[in-house]
């Protein structure tokens, strides 16, 4: 199971290196655009980013190339439907990847995070092509997360919770399939989740039962669970 | 022109204004998911104790109250749409308690009144928490099932998903049946990821990542109102369920057949 994977890794890099490169480098224009002058092309421009990077992952990258994997389909569907939250929120123009002061830092090391995937295969002794690198799917949702960290005025929660599913999925790729690149993802994710819960706690109308204090410990503790089970992993 | 129904005086005034407040009584509580008899119980205990003699009849949409005083020699009948509120078993305590407090306190109208208002008022539950208690409540009956760490993990964020979807349909008011296909399509496609991972107990995540769907609460007040002899609202909600569950059935075959059409 781990050769097949780790297999279908290399095939995917050797034949898609220039391809990744290119999704790499509008990736870093549009975050860029999206920084320094935040002009609404951008903004739109990031959502199809979004989508279209989503496709890859489930066409490319899954059904292509990882199809010698067992449900191999299922992931294919599960980056179509990631692809469907960023499609919604277009349609709806629902997230405003509007700039917020308080979490930036943080989005910044997120979003540079992905670039540590193959520097961490090549410390593990890896090799071209088989590395981990920032166009594998737990990268490319590092990378969303970090958008949506630092553009969080109004974000786009269909896709963090999707994100929050794929780190536990990474989670568990950790110890099965040898990679623990992925824990890169899980140990962003679960502070992001924490924020993110407090800013839609924030976001409710007062007076609501349990007490806002209540539903802050649910939030700790939840995440502490999930980083205990990281640690496990 | 007054009668005396347990040494209480009615006027013919007082009366109406005791019928539309066991009507609004009684649609709450219909409304809140409480079963037949206890609502038609309450709403008798309460009359009584307001003096005026009460009868109902209930169907699934709308219920038809009859409010008499034989003193009077008058009747007053009106049918009454049942409001959608979410189900609520703290209504349906604390309402059930307010007809015993009129009762065995002697309350009056007004009292009542006041007290009923202040119950119903009380405010709602936090989404946040809901949806976190939703999931973790998902990912125990996993682990009741038999699954591991990793398939309570993926069944809590698969609910979480799921959930997620359902307050976000029902918000912008879509047919209830397309958000519970829908719902259970995301959920059990979101806990099927579990079977890439190789994990022994997938399947147990991916069956137990719709139950947090599962219309426990009009199967049970059905089953209870056939037994009790409302024959009629008993089978109303029993269909009501099943349609509910043949739509969870839905989601849930389009995932199978997606990616495991040997478990269909």
């Amino acid at each position: 199971m781990k050769e097949i994977f780790w297999n279908s890794i290399a095939e995917y890099n050797a034949a898609t290196w220039a391809w990744q490169a290119a999704f790499m480098a509008v990736a870093a224009v549009l975050t860029l655009v999206l920084w320094f002058k935040p002009k609404k092309w951008a903004k739109t421009g990031m959502k199809i980013y979004m989508i279209a990077v989503s496709l890859w992952i489930a066409f490319v990258y899954y059904m292509k190339f990882g199809a010698s994997r067992e449900y191999s389909n299922v992931m294919t569907i599960f980056w179509c439907l990631m692809a469907a939250a960023w499609l919604y929120d277009l349609l709806t123009r629902f997230s405003t990847f509007g700039k917020s002061g308080k979490y930036r830092p943080w989005g910044i090391i997120m979003l540079v995070l992905p670039l540590a995937y193959p520097a961490v295969s090549m410390l593990r002794g890896l090799e071209f092509p088989e590395i981990t690198t920032p166009m594998l799917p737990s990268a490319v949702a590092l990378y969303m997360l970090g958008m949506l960290m630092a553009f969080n005025e109004k974000i786009n929660f269909f896709a963090f919770i999707l994100i929050l599913h794929w780190a536990v999925i990474a989670m568990s790729k950790i110890g099965i399939f040898n990679i623990p690149e992925d824990a890169i993802l899980a140990a962003a994710c679960i502070p992001s989740m924490v924020i993110f819960y407090l800013q839609m706690l924030n976001s409710c109308p007062q007076g609501l039962r349990p007490s806002t204090k209540t539903v802050k410990i649910l939030i700790f503790s939840v995440a502490a669970v999930l980083a205990g089970c990281m640690f496990i992993a | 022109m007054a009668s005396e129904i347990q040494d209480r005086p009615v006027t013919e005034k007082h009366m109406l204004e005791i019928a539309d407040f066991i009507a609004r009584y009684l649609s709450y509580m219909l409304g809140a998911g409480v079963h037949t008899s206890r609502v038609v119980r309450n709403s008798k205990r309460l009359g009584k104790a307001l003096g005026v003699d009460v009868s109902i009849h209930t169907s699934q949409k709308t219920a038809t109250l009859t409010v008499g005083s034989e003193e009077l020699r008058l009747k007053d009948t009106r049918v009454i749409d049942i409001p959608a509120f979410p189900i609520s078993f703290e209504w349906n305590a604390d309402l059930s308690a307010l007809s015993w407090a009129a009762h065995d306190h002697r309350m009056t109208l007004d009292e009542v009144r006041t007290k009923f208002d202040e119950l119903t008022a009380k405010p709602g539950m936090n989404p946040v928490f809901v949806l976190f208690m939703v999931s973790l409540a998902n990912a125990s009956f996993c682990r009741l099932f038999g699954g591991d760490i990793w398939a309570m993990l993926v069944t809590f964020t698969a609910t979480m998903i799921g959930f997620f979807t359902r307050q976000h349909l029902m918000k912008n008011k879509v047919n209830h049946y397309i958000v519970f296909i829908v719902s259970a399509f995301v959920a059990s496609i979101c806990a099927s990821s579990a079977l890439s991972l190789g994990i022994e107990t997938a399947e147990i995540a991916l069956a137990t990542s719709v139950l947090y769907l599962v219309p426990g609460v009009p199967l049970i007040n059905g089953l209870i109102d056939i037994t009790d002899g409302h024959i009629q609202i008993g089978i109303s909600r029993l269909v009501n369920a099943f349609m509910l569950i043949v739509c969870i059935a839905i989601g849930m075959s389009i995932t199978l057949m997606m990616v495991k059409d040997s478990l269909l």
